[in-house]
C-alpha cells in the first residue's frame, strides 16, 4: 500500500538541491509489467529470442521505463501536480541487472504566469555511470 | 528511405483516451510510485483533485504497433532500425480518473541528419495535443523516433 510522501518546500528548493533514488536491479518481469501498464509491446522488451534477431544481446527496457522512473523522482519530490514540462533524452538501453540511479538538481528558479517555479536538470545512470536517459523538467512547487 | 514531404501535412484520425483508476494503479505500480494521490481516491480529494492523479509520463500517443492511430506504420520507416530518441511532455491541466481525451497525431517535423558514423539518420517529430470533454488542453506529447543509418545494435 501507498505511504504517504512529504514534497519539499518553496525554500528547500533552491539552487542546487538535490534528490537521488536508486531503482532496480532491473528484471524481465520489472519490463513486462510495464509492458502492460503503458502497452509497449515492442517484443525486443521482453522476447530474448526476437531481442537476438534484431541484434541486441537481450531484451532490454522499454525507454520510457527509465524516464518513468525520473518522472517519480520529480513528482514525488517537488509534488505530482506541479511538473508544467518534463522532457526525456534517451542515451543507452538498460539491461536486465542494471541499477538505475536517478539524480535530479534545481538548476534556477524563476516566476512565469504569476507562479514560482524551478527548473531542474535530471540524469539517469547505471550503476557503471553510463548515461541511460537526461532529462529536463520545469514545475511549480505548491509549497 | 528517402524523406517523404507530404507527411507534414497528413492527418491521422482522433483517437479517445479514457483515464481509468485500475490503469492510474497499474501505471504507478510499475514506476515504484509511493505517493498516495495514484492509489487511494481519499488521499487524491484531499491533496485537492478529482480522483486519483495520472503519473507524468501516462499519457500514450498511440498503441503500439501498428495501430491506425501510429503514423509510423504508414511512413515506410524500418521497425527494426527505429529508436525512441526523445519524449516531451507540456501539462496544462491535472490529469485524473475519469477523464475521457481526444488526441490526434501530428507529424510537426521530419529531417535528415549525417550520422556520427557516417549514413543517414532520419529525425521525426510526433506531436499530440490532448483535449478534454469542454475542449480544453490537457497535455501536449512530443516523441522523436529515430531512423538509424544502421540496425541499432550496430551503431552502438
Amino acid at each position: 500500500m501507498a505511504q504517504s510522501v512529504s514534497y519539499a518546500k518553496w525554500d528547500e528548493l533552491t539552487e542546487g538541491a538535490e534528490r537521488e533514488i536508486t531503482m532496480g536491479p532491473l528484471t524481465r518481469t520489472d519490463f513486462v509489467r510495464f509492458a502492460g501498464a503503458n502497452g509497449d509491446f515492442n517484443p525486443n522488451h521482453h522476447d530474448d529470442t526476437y531481442a537476438v534477431s534484431s541484434g541486441f544481446p537481450t531484451s532490454f527496457a522499454q525507454g520510457m521505463l527509465q524516464g518513468g522512473y525520473v518522472g517519480k523522482i520529480l513528482s514525488e519530490w517537488v509534488g505530482p501536480g506541479a511538473l508544467r514540462t518534463f522532457r526525456i533524452r534517451f542515451s543507452t538501453q538498460a539491461w536486465p541487472g542494471d541499477m538505475v540511479i536517478c539524480k535530479a538538481m534545481v538548476v534556477r528558479r524563476y516566476e512565469e504566469d504569476g507562479e514560482r517555479r524551478v527548473e531542474i536538470e535530471a540524469e539517469a545512470v547505471n550503476q557503471d555511470g553510463a548515461s541511460l536517459i537526461k532529462a529536463h523538467a520545469t514545475a511549480a512547487p505548491r509549497g | 528511405m528517402p524523406l517523404d514531404p507530404t507527411v507534414l501535412e497528413r492527418e491521422f484520425p482522433e483517437f479517445e483516451f479514457n483515464v481509468e483508476r485500475g490503469k492510474i494503479r497499474e501505471f504507478a505500480m510499475a514506476l515504484g510510485l509511493k505517493d498516495p494521490v495514484h492509489f487511494d481516491v481519499e488521499a487524491a480529494r484531499a491533496a485537492g483533485y478529482d480522483d486519483l492523479l495520472a503519473p507524468p509520463t501516462f499519457t500514450r500517443q498511440f498503441w503500439h504497433e501498428n495501430d491506425e492511430n501510429d503514423p509510423m506504420p504508414h511512413l515506410g520507416y524500418d521497425p527494426k532500425r527505429r529508436l525512441h530518441g526523445e519524449q516531451e511532455f507540456e501539462y496544462h491541466k491535472p490529469l485524473v480518473a475519469g477523464m475521457s481525451l481526444r488526441g490526434r497525431n501530428v507529424i510537426v517535423s521530419n529531417r535528415e541528419k549525417e550520422g556520427r558514423r557516417g549514413g543517414k539518420m532520419i529525425f521525426v517529430v510526433i506531436e499530440t495535443r490532448f483535449v478534454d470533454e469542454g475542449g480544453e488542453l490537457v497535455q501536449v506529447a512530443r516523441r522523436t523516433l529515430i531512423e538509424t543509418a544502421a540496425p541499432p545494435k550496430e551503431s552502438e
